[in-house]
């Protein structure tokens, strides 16, 4: 599935890196602790998070993470959204609240890498 | 800290706990009444108190007043949560400004307080009678992002420090991953979990200035964690000359004066200078063969008699008039013995005191040594008018420093200058660095 399928799917929109919103999505990871995203993320997975601030993208970069959901309706600060069109990270925002995007896309076949890797931290 | 009447220097050392709350906070204990506060700040020897409640100033004007009447400092201040759950501690000019960002505050901070759930809110007048139950939820979230909550209190000359970021929640760094690029800071805080020199070895690359303190929420909390300052009067352009380490002001260090030893050595030192020492030599050994962790005081102070040797590790007994209990060396007595060691006072009248402490190295509750190098800066930037010798060993290695040596290699210029406080400074780091490194590689030039 590509991010913008899964835009589609959760009712969202891409609010930035339209151009690159066609890259695959590899797994999922759902955290608001960027520190957090930075040891646990894996390359290419979708996060699903609530916060908005620039920081979001860095992260992104960092990990190659396949894009980024913004849930409960939360709309990316204008300085996040300059800065994910420059790096092409893809930003999703929609309505769902965090439990229904992950439950959704889980639905659709996107899993967390550690479950399919059957490791358990 | 009785550095107030020191002498030999126009800069003096100031000991802060820059982040108190009070019982308006709704984690805060009830007893953190303005007066409460007070004096549990004034029994723990603070020279000033910052009051820093959660997403409100409400008691700081009341515990100022407090603070006035006991001659305590009181720093008005105020921790905000940004939007990401990032606390940011605002350290503020007067109350003027405390009310005026307060304000600001309140118009981007939703919700209202579950008392049950979160504990009330009160807020309190300097006698610790209670004015108001605050009904804001203090313990929420800002609408404003990190980099605006920063904004805010510079845009009322307040100080930003970003608290607690050794702390994975509500930390910035565990929040947002890395400090964001341009976010203006005045500082950063590690809370008491964090020693000075571990802060320093993990977050010193940020390039800002490191603070510690307590984040009390109950009296016998505060003092718990302090941070040194080098300054000529404790205000608020001082601090801030300090923490821009202008004009010779600086932050030394600080740490945990309960637990780590280092602070406990300072307090020994600070005994040694109240009883007219003009020489305060402190050597400390780590014998890695034989287990052992020695540190010995020795000044050529006025001593004591034999009855008062006999008291000076009572718990109650005290010379000093600033607090009630003298907790130092019993407390120290009672961690060395918890670590298979003990605690010897030698001392007569005009023959000064030796005070040995020893510890089994790699005891489990061994208290770790913490910050040396603030320590050491305290006494020897504090006190340019005393003759401080230091000596580390450690195994067959050695590193030894005196105030004589740096006022020898500074030709004139003062200890208590930009350049005076880096030599010190860059010298005690090297010295202690060449000591940590392994012995193959430890041969020093």
């Amino acid at each position: 599935m590509t991010v913008r399928e899964a835009a589609a799917a959760l009712g969202g929109a891409v609010a930035s890196g339209e151009t690159d919103a066609g890259r695959l999505i590899g797994g999922g990871y759902a955290s608001d602790l960027l520190s957090d995203v930075i040891a646990n993320g894996h390359e290419g997975d979708l996060w699903i998070t609530l916060q908005k601030h620039p920081n979001i993208v860095a992260v992104a970069v960092l990990k190659g993470l396949a894009g980024i959901v913004l849930v409960n309706g939360r709309e990316p600060e204008p300085d996040t959204i300059a800065r994910a069109n420059e790096e092409h990270v893809p930003i999703v925002t929609t309505r769902l609240e965090a439990f229904e995007v992950a439950g959704t896309l889980y639905g659709l076949g996107v899993r967390g890498r550690r479950s399919s890797e059957g490791v358990h931290a | 800290m009785a550095w107030a009447c020191a002498g030999g220097g126009v800069l003096k050392v100031f000991m802060l706990d820059t982040h108190v709350h009070t019982c308006l906070s709704p984690c805060g204990d009830l007893d953190m009444h303005p007066s409460g506060l007070v004096a549990a700040a004034r029994a723990a020897r603070l020279d000033a108190v910052g009051v820093c409640d959660h997403n409100s100033a409400r008691n700081v004007a009341a515990t100022m007043r407090a603070g006035a009447r006991a001659g305590l400092t009181v720093v008005p201040g105020m921790e905000i949560a940004s939007e990401e759950e990032v606390h940011v501690l605002a350290f503020l000019p007067d109350v003027e400004a405390a009310e005026r960002l307060q304000q600001r505050v309140y118009d981007v901070l939703p919700g209202k307080n579950d008392a049950a759930a979160f504990g009330e809110q009160v807020v309190a007048d300097e006698h610790g009678e209670v004015v108001a139950l605050d009904d804001r939820l203090l313990i929420g979230a800002t609408q404003w992002s990190v980099d605006e909550v920063v904004r805010a209190i510079h845009e009322v000359d307040g100080l930003a420090i970003a608290a607690h970021v050794d702390r994975e929640r509500f930390g910035l760094l565990g929040q947002l991953g890395f400090v964001p690029p341009g976010l203006a800071l005045d500082a950063i805080e590690v809370s008491r979990r964090t020693t000075m020199p571990e802060a320093r070895a993990r977050f010193g690359a940020l390039g800002f200035p490191i603070v510690t303190a307590s984040d009390a929420h109950e009296p016998k909390d505060i003092g718990a964690a302090v941070t040194l300052m080098l300054l000529e009067r404790i205000d608020h352009d001082e601090v801030r000359r300090a923490l821009e380490g202008r004009n010779g002001r600086a932050v030394l260090g600080g740490g945990r004066p309960m637990d780590d030893l280092a602070l406990h050595v300072l307090d020994i030192a600070q005994n040694a200078l109240d009883a007219g020492a003009t020489r305060v030599e402190i050597e400390l050994v780590e014998d890695l063969d034989r287990d052992l962790l020695t540190i010995e005081v020795r000044d050529n102070g006025r001593g004591m008699p034999s009855d008062v040797v006999a008291k000076a590790s009572d718990p109650f007994y005290t010379t000093r008039t600033t607090r009630k209990v003298g907790m130092g060396l019993s407390l120290l007595g009672e961690a060395a013995r918890a670590a298979g060691g003990g605690l010897t006072i030698e001392s007569a009248p005009g023959e000064g005191t030796r005070v040995r402490v020893r510890f089994q190295h790699a005891h489990v509750d061994r208290a770790p040594v913490g910050d040396l190098e603030g320590t050491l800066m305290a006494l020897m930037a504090g006190r340019p008018d005393v003759d401080v010798r230091f000596r580390h060993l450690l195994d067959d290695r050695e590193f030894s420093v005196s105030s004589r040596e740096i006022a020898l290699e500074l030709h004139g210029r003062s200890v208590q200058s930009p350049e005076g406080l880096t030599l010190l400074r860059q010298t005690i780091r090297r010295g202690e660095a060449s000591l940590a490194a392994r012995p193959m590689t430890a041969k020093r030039e």
